[in-house]
């Protein structure tokens, strides 16, 4: 740290002398990254209890998985920390072989128990994480026997159903497939209010143990995150030495600190902001479509809401290309199927972006419904762009054919906790698939396990919304069970086109992750799925 | 006080010089006088004036807002947003192309009615407060003003900022969470003016006569304190229309698409760079009605206590 | 003395009352929240088996009574509990925001004082003349803008337009973390650590939210200065000095001031008092690292330990520059002693 810090300071030094002279030039040190970006929601390091876009990167950026997904195409992947993986005959029993002579920047060597160890926390802690497992069948109570170390660089894991292994791989790829530190998490497992052991929660809510290129040195809620590179990585070390993330919550805010030099990278610009660093010849956008869609839910349970034609109603009061040319414009593509563009299964766009803003037929299909009259219905929302926008827009559309939509801003913890109280009329949210193929909405939007309000299903967006339909469910089952890729995604599109007219969702964006970023800053990659901090260069 | 003595008009010189007679010759002419002469005091600071004509100005504002306004304040255009000021929009276009001027004259009767419910919340419950406190007094008085001491040990925003969360965020919470801050500076008031006439004469008068507390309280001690209540919140409305528009900002108060000028300045700022004038023009509206109110409640301040001036 | 130590003690005792009441005021408030900590905790798509052991890990299973027990025998020994967003102790997050805050009020009263007394002085000396008038509608303009706005156009124009500052946050991005915390007061640690480049990215950040603070600190100190002089102006002993033929200076800042200076002492400990509660929105407004932001995130967050610790400590704050204010008066006066 001392020796970094001179360092440090005498690049700053150099630069301070430069930047008198040359005002457009960078103010940042050259081997490290300054990220400008909203990092309130952060709450904990761990990996087996993240769920938000922030913390998702950063450890994704600290841990390797033990399959890569390609950093040029996200629907590839390449071996990670397992360097070959093999499927028995009966497609249910999948052997990993790890790497050899790998160790955690503990020094500690990497190993299968650990792999086994990781996978068994993830289930036992029972985070939404863990629904990545028991989606495939993986269950808490016979983790143990189902995930096990056969030598220390042999894992197998064993399913119930034969999943097609292009699905069931993409487990290995997200953060619940990083390989932890074992031996140096250990000292630090405490117990849980139920008495049993947190393995490790407490302690990695600020700790990273893994094996990565960066590790994390320094965490201040809603202030700053920073990483720093792990001398030795396996696959070489990384041409950046530190990555500074600086909590700032503003779009201009951030403009203005990225436009002065102050940042390299801003996150969280908006569509003007984005327009004038496009303007900006010291300055460049880097965009990739991610996997996330915003869509308007309906409560099935809302006597009025229930009814199909009223929701088909709804899906013409969003003028979807205005928005993409104004507010979205950088921000969003319109998209109206449960199954984001770029996944496998996914409509072709002109079926896919099926609507578009029509009152005279939401009239019509408000007639037919019953309510030529109109009504008057809640939606709820959150505070981030562009949920006011969009929200906003809908409910002068609305107003236009007779609906009467109350606007109710709350905070983001206040909207879930509302949803899976399924205490909600009208609900503007969006929502991250874990993998790219449409089975990953599909078994959290449309099929609904049991849609008692006692079952409790809130991790399934159509148990919240209380949608639950037979053909559905089968549909849903049965695609996934499908071996034969054509007909897999044949089946998909039929389930989508029946959902965009049944379903509760009324999906209108699909999010673009804009990076506004300094010239200098050169091989930054990014996909729908990952951002790499390892390639990037200034 | 007879018949005689009220029909007592100036014969000549007309009102004004009944406004001004050295004599007095009625306690409605006293009255009137004292009045005079205070509005005579006023009206020579030209401050006083300004703030009384920019306090007028948003009330007509708040009455007149469908005349005055150029556009429909929730029309949006998606062709038409972020538009700079001009002679077809005023003040701009917002983010969603609606027209800022017409939504500031709409915002007006939210302000309004946030400073006047506030007062109506806030000024009977700290009469309530303070009277009982001071009539009564003993361990009542003491519990009573231990609770108004703990109120005021927290600053307004912070605890408005608190009651707010736990009701839940919206124009009517709001209200509520500022006038739940606001009423024990004017309970401290009651209670002091009350301690004043609690063993006057006529008091005494009415307890021997057989009245209840209650109505002693109700009926003899609160129209006393009545008009210094009145002036004191009248002094605070400043206090109060930065309060609201501080939770506005926090998109604690009022919700979309409502035109509150403290949630048009929180939008705004997301926008301050390109688009200048959706944060700057709601923050002026906000400036320019607090400023009104302080320099009104300046100059009353200056009336009513001259020995200050 | 002894009557100094009698009126501390009955002081401390209402103060102890009074930390009681705001521990039960705002602990019921915080009971209401309607935002759910237990979603905050684990995420949005746990299974409900989570749910309900988290709940009952926070201790929400327990009646509110039983809550409210724990929770004050807690923070009799200095225990807020753990803040749910930082995953920290509370106690700790505050050790370390609120050095931020003290150091920006702190930098924010001096210029308060520093321009208040001075165009107080002036106002009161010059009554009723223009620059009466100015000091007064400046300083009620100061008490008018919500100082968030403020904040706002002064980034706008000062850091994106002319380049005179520096943005949001406490010190350039590339300097955190290279200063360890020995007063926690960044001004101080840079230059004790020898950083003058620290020390100066510092003071260009904190030179605009303090001016914001200190203009509102202006105006409220102005103001009190401007009254307490006049009362003094219209004394027998002023009007005799000046007629003995002193010079008006002399007699202002000579005889005058020195009266007025104990009077201005417990006007300085309540605006130091309300830079706390300006630094909540201003906080927000610039990204400041300190105890006003971390209130508003916890408020946000549905973070009970935190609204109540922040709560708690800006009551405590209030009260506590209250009695050494008290406290000094009674010391300083010579009429009270």
């Amino acid at each position: 740290m001392r020796a970094g810090r001179t360092g440090l300071l005498a690049a700053t030094a150099a630069l301070a002398m430069a930047w008198g002279t040359a005002e457009a030039q960078t103010r940042t040190p050259r081997d490290a990254l300054v990220m400008a970006w909203n990092i309130d929601a952060i709450l904990t390091m761990d990996p087996a209890q993240i769920g938000e876009v922030v913390t998702d990167e950063i450890v994704n950026n600290t841990c390797d998985p033990m399959i890569f997904l390609s950093p040029d195409d996200e629907s590839k992947m390449e071996p990670g920390l397992a360097e070959r993986w093999e499927v028995s005959e009966d497609g249910k029993t999948y052997t990993f072989h790890l790497r050899r002579g790998l160790t955690h920047p503990s020094g500690n060597p990497v190993t299968a128990q650990d792999a086994a160890w990781s996978i068994h926390r993830v289930l036992h802690l029972g985070f939404g994480n863990a629904a990545q497992y028991t989606q495939w069948g993986l269950a808490k109570e016979t983790a143990e026997q189902q995930v096990r170390a056969l030598d220390d660089h042999t894992l197998q894991v064993t399913v119930p159903e034969p999943w097609p292994p292009s699905l069931f791989l993409y487990v290995f790829t997200g953060r619940q497939g990083f390989i932890l530190d074992r031996k140096a998490i250990e000292p630090h497992i405490g117990t849980r209010a139920d008495g049993t052991s947190d393995y490790g929660n407490g302690w990695l809510k600020t700790n990273t143990a893994c094996i990565g290129p960066y590790r994390l040195t320094r965490w201040t809620a809603s202030d700053t995150v920073i990483l720093e590179r792990n001398a030795n990585y396996w696959r070489g070390e990384v041409p950046l030495r530190r990555v500074i993330i600086r909590h700032v919550a503003e779009s201009a805010a951030q403009r203005l600190q990225l436009e002065r030099g102050d940042i390299d990278i801003a996150r969280d610009l908006n569509a003007e902001d984005l327009a004038a660093v496009d303007a900006n010849p010291n300055l460049k956008l880097n965009a990739a479509l991610r996997h996330q869609l915003w869509y308007i839910g309906a409560n099935m349970e809302h006597p009025i809401l229930g009814n199909d034609d009223v929701r088909m109603a709804m899906r013409y009061l969003v003028d979807y290309q205005g928005l993409e040319r104004t507010v979205m414009r950088y921000s969003g593509k319109a998209w109206n199927s449960f199954a984001p563009q770029g996944a496998f299964g996914a409509l072709p766009p002109e079926r896919g972006l099926a609507f578009r803003l029509d009152l005279d037929k939401a009239r019509e299909y408000l007639v037919k419904a019953g309510h030529a009259n109109g009504f008057t219905v809640r939606l709820m929302h959150g505070t981030a762009f562009p949920s006011p926008d969009i929200a906003q827009h809908f409910q002068a559309n609305a107003a236009k054919v007779g609906i009467r939509v109350e606007i109710e801003q709350m905070a983001s913890g206040q909207l879930f906790s509302r949803m899976r109280d399924r205490n909600f009329e009208l609900a503007f949210l969006g929502w991250s698939p874990g993998y790219p193929d449409a089975d990953a909405n599909a078994s959290r939007h449309v099929f609904n396990p049991d849609n008692r309000a006692e079952a409790r299903q809130g991790m399934f967006l159509s148990w919240r919304a209380s949608f639950y339909r037979e053909w559905f469910n089968d549909a849903v089952q049965r695609a996934r069970l499908e071996r034969d890729p054509e007909q897999r995604k044949l089946m998909y599109y039929e389930i989508q086109e029946r959902f965009m007219r049944e379903g509760p969702f009324m999906y209108n964006f699909q999010q673009v992750r804009q990076l506004a970023m300094r010239n200098e800053v050169r091989e930054f990659k990014h996909h729908a799925f990952k951002v790499y901090y390892t390639t990037a260069r200034k | 006080m007879t018949a005689e003595v009220r029909t007592d008009r100036p014969a000549h010189g007309g009102l004004r010089a009944w406004l001004l007679a050295e004599t007095v010759t009625s306690p409605a002419q006293a009255r009137a006088q004292k009045l005079y002469l205070g509005w005579r005091r006023f009206a020579s600071n030209p401050l006083a004036l300004i703030g009384l004509g920019i306090v007028v100005t948003l009330i007509l504002l708040a009455i007149f807002a469908p005349l005055v306004a150029t556009h429909d304040p929730f029309a949006q255009s998606l062709d038409r947003r972020l538009l700079p000021p001009s002679g077809a929009h005023w003040l701009g276009t917002d983010e969603l192309g609606r027209d800022i001027w017409s939504r500031i004259a709409y915002g007006a009767r939210i302000t309004l009615m946030i400073v006047l419910l506030v007062a109506l919340i806030a000024a009977p419950l700290g009469l309530l407060i303070g009277t009982v406190a001071g009539y009564l007094g003993g361990w009542v008085d003491v519990a009573l003003m231990r609770l108004v001491d703990v109120f005021l040990s927290f600053p307004g925003l912070i605890l408005a900022l608190a009651f707010v969360a736990a009701l839940g965020s919206g124009l009517e919470n709001a209200i509520i969470a500022i006038a739940l801050t606001a009423w024990p500076p004017i309970a401290r008031l009651a209670r002091a003016e009350t301690l004043t006439v609690r063993r006057a004469d006529y008091i005494a008068a009415v307890r021997l006569a057989g009245a209840s507390d209650l109505r002693i309280i109700v009926r003899h001690i609160m129209p006393i304190c009545i008009p210094s209540v009145i002036i004191r919140i009248t002094l605070n409305m400043a206090g109060i229309i930065l309060t609201a528009a501080g939770l506005g900002f926090l998109g604690l108060g009022a919700q979309p698409p409502s035109p509150e000028w403290g949630a048009m300045l929180s939008t705004g700022r997301a926008y301050m760079l390109g688009s200048w004038w959706l944060a700057a023009m709601p923050g002026i509206a906000i400036l320019v009605v607090s400023l009104g109110f302080n320099l009104l409640g300046d100059a009353l301040r200056d009336v009513l206590d001259p020995r200050a001036s | 003395m002894r009557r100094l130590a009698g009126e501390v003690f009955r002081q401390a005792s209402a103060v102890g009352i009074s930390l009681f009441g705001l521990l039960a005021i705002t602990f019921f408030i915080g009971r209401m929240l309607p935002l759910d900590p237990v979603i905050a905790v684990i995420g949005d798509d746990a299974p409900q088996s989570t749910y309900d052991m988290v709940y009952r890990e926070l201790g929400l299973d327990r009646p509110l009574w039983e809550q409210f027990a724990i929770y004050v025998g807690k923070v009799l020994q200095g225990d807020f509990g753990v803040a749910l967003n930082t995953s920290n102790r509370v106690a700790d997050d505050l050790l370390r925001v609120f050095p931020a805050t003290v150091e920006l009020a702190t930098v924010s009263i001096i210029i308060g004082v520093g321009l208040g007394i001075p165009f107080g002085v002036i106002a009161a000396v010059h009554r009723g003349k223009m620059i009466d008038h100015i000091v007064r509608v400046v300083g009620l303009i100061g008490y008018s803008a919500p100082n968030f706005w403020l904040g706002l156009m002064g980034l706008v124009v000062f850091y994106a337009m002319l380049g005179w500052v520096g943005g949001p946050g406490r010190v350039s991005v590339f300097y955190i973390d290279m200063i360890e915390p020995r007063t926690g007061f960044l001004l101080i640690d840079s230059l004790l650590e020898n950083e003058p480049d620290v020390f100066w990215s510092a003071v260009e950040h904190i030179i605009l939210p303090a001016s914001i603070l200190g203009y509102s600190s202006t105006a409220y100190i102005a103001r009190m200065t401007r009254s307490f002089m006049l009362e003094q102006l219209s004394q027998e002993y002023v009007i005799t000095a000046r007629v003995k033929g002193l010079s008006r200076a002399r007699v202002v800042w000579r005889h005058a001031f020195p009266n007025i200076m104990v009077q201005l002492v417990t006007v300085i400990a309540l605006a130091y008092a309300f830079l706390l509660e300006g630094a909540v929105l201003t906080e927000t407004v610039f990204a400041w690292p300190g105890f006003g932001r971390y209130l508003t995130l916890g408020l946000l967050a549905g973070d009970m330990n935190v609204v109540l610790a922040c709560t708690l400590i800006v009551g405590l704050t209030f009260i506590v520059l209250n009695l050494i204010s008290d406290i000094l008066y009674r010391l300083l006066d010579p009429r009270t002693r």
